[in-house]
């Protein structure tokens, strides 16, 4: 299969590979994975407690080409987004964005999954940690 | 000799006609299977269906036989394999695996809530850390310097999952036993749906203890 050369670059050249502390009060981890081919995403955010930006994004995937494109791509989108904004990111803006075939739409659904997985993870935190600022709102 | 390939009277090739691969060999739709009587029924009709044996025929009944010995050949490699005939039934039971996942995406999308993973988180992380294991030794292993310490825990994991993978196998089997007993006893589509279920969990689980096995001993080998 023929990868676009936006995939192709991505993979040679991922972007925010490595990981967060993932104690971290600031940090949201995902970890999802792929049935159908057995893949599995990374996705790690650390989010500006002041302004509920995200300052940094990493991954780290074990998976096919599209897999590392759309995850290394999420992780630009998602840099300098509100988390809010950052929920709105859909599969189907990475699909566009890499050309990705239909046979590789799961590829992107599973970085969709890891922003929203890493987001969960951050709100649960956030509600754990102080308790008096969620009810306030 | 079976209706849906040959007329009743005649013997004659007949259309192929729309049907699933259990009806295709005249089998109800459970999933215990007797593989050697499989086998020779496949071996019967493969030779009625042999286009060799049709010189005899004219054209349109010649392409009838091609068309029913693909299907036939179709139809015998999906069901004498345990996986694929599981997946197979599945899928007749409307289970679409990417559609599904694509759909939870969605409406967690919708509700704005996190989907949930259809494995265990454990067993994510459990591959995740596997998998940045293998990076290592693949990379110690090019650099010229394997690690003797990581080689034999990785040993121990290739047996830890090979072992998972021949238990999956079995626990399958228990569900086929409860499938099959549901389809004698014409059960309600729910109870059926519960046994669909967990076969499907099961065979997700599966697909990612299949893909460690495989990487492990690549390392190891290669
Ligand atoms: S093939 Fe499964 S994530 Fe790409």
């Amino acid at each position: 299969m023929a990868y676009s050369d936006k995939v192709i670059d991505h993979y040679n050249h991922p972007r925010n590979v490595g990981s967060l502390d993932k104690s971290s009060s600031d940090v949201g981890t995902g970890l999802v994975g792929a049935p159908e081919c057995g893949d599995v995403m990374k996705l790690q955010i650390k989010v500006n407690p002041q302004t509920n930006v995200i300052e940094e994004a990493k991954f780290k995937t074990f998976g096919c080409g599209s897999a590392i494109a759309s995850s290394s791509l999420a992780t630009e989108w998602v840099k300098g987004k509100t988390v809010d904004e950052a929920l709105s990111i859909k599969n189907m803006d990475i699909v566009k964005e890499l050309a990705l075939p239909p046979v590789k739409i799961h590829c992107s659904v599973l970085a969709e999954d890891a922003i929203r997985a890493a987001i969960g993870d951050w709100k649960k935190k956030q509600e754990t940690t102080k308790p008096a600022a969620v009810e306030a709102k | 000799m079976r209706a849906a390939q040959f007329c009743h009277s005649c013997g004659k090739v007949q259309p192929p006609a729309p049907a699933d691969y259990f009806t295709f060999f005249g089998l109800p739709r459970k999933l215990h299977l007797k593989e050697a009587a499989l086998q020779r029924e496949f071996y019967e009709l493969s030779r009625k269906l042999h286009p060799d044996l049709s010189v005899r025929a004219d054209a349109r009944e010649q392409a009838w036989i091609l068309e029913q010995s693909s299907r036939l050949n179709d139809a015998y490699r999906t069901l004498k394999d345990p996986i694929q005939r599981t997946q197979y039934l599945l899928g007749l039971e409307g289970v679409q695996l990417e559609e599904q996942s694509k759909s939870a995406t969605e409406e967690a999308r919708t509700a704005g809530t996190v989907k949930k993973q259809v494995v265990p988180p454990a067993l994510l992380e459990e591959v995740f850390e596997l998998n940045l294991q293998l990076e290592e030794a693949r990379l110690a292993k090019k650099m010229g310097e394997p690690d003797p310490e990581l080689v034999r825990e990785l040993e121990q994991q290739k047996k830890k999952w090979e072992a998972q993978f021949e238990e999956s196998l079995e626990e399958l089997k228990g569900y086929w036993h409860e499938w099959d007993k549901l389809i004698d006893h014409d059960a309600a589509p729910e109870k059926r749906a519960a046994v669909r279920d967990k076969m499907v969990d099961l065979l997700n689980r599966r697909n990612y203890i299949r893909n460690l096995v495989r990487d492990v001993n690549e390392v190891l080998e290669g």
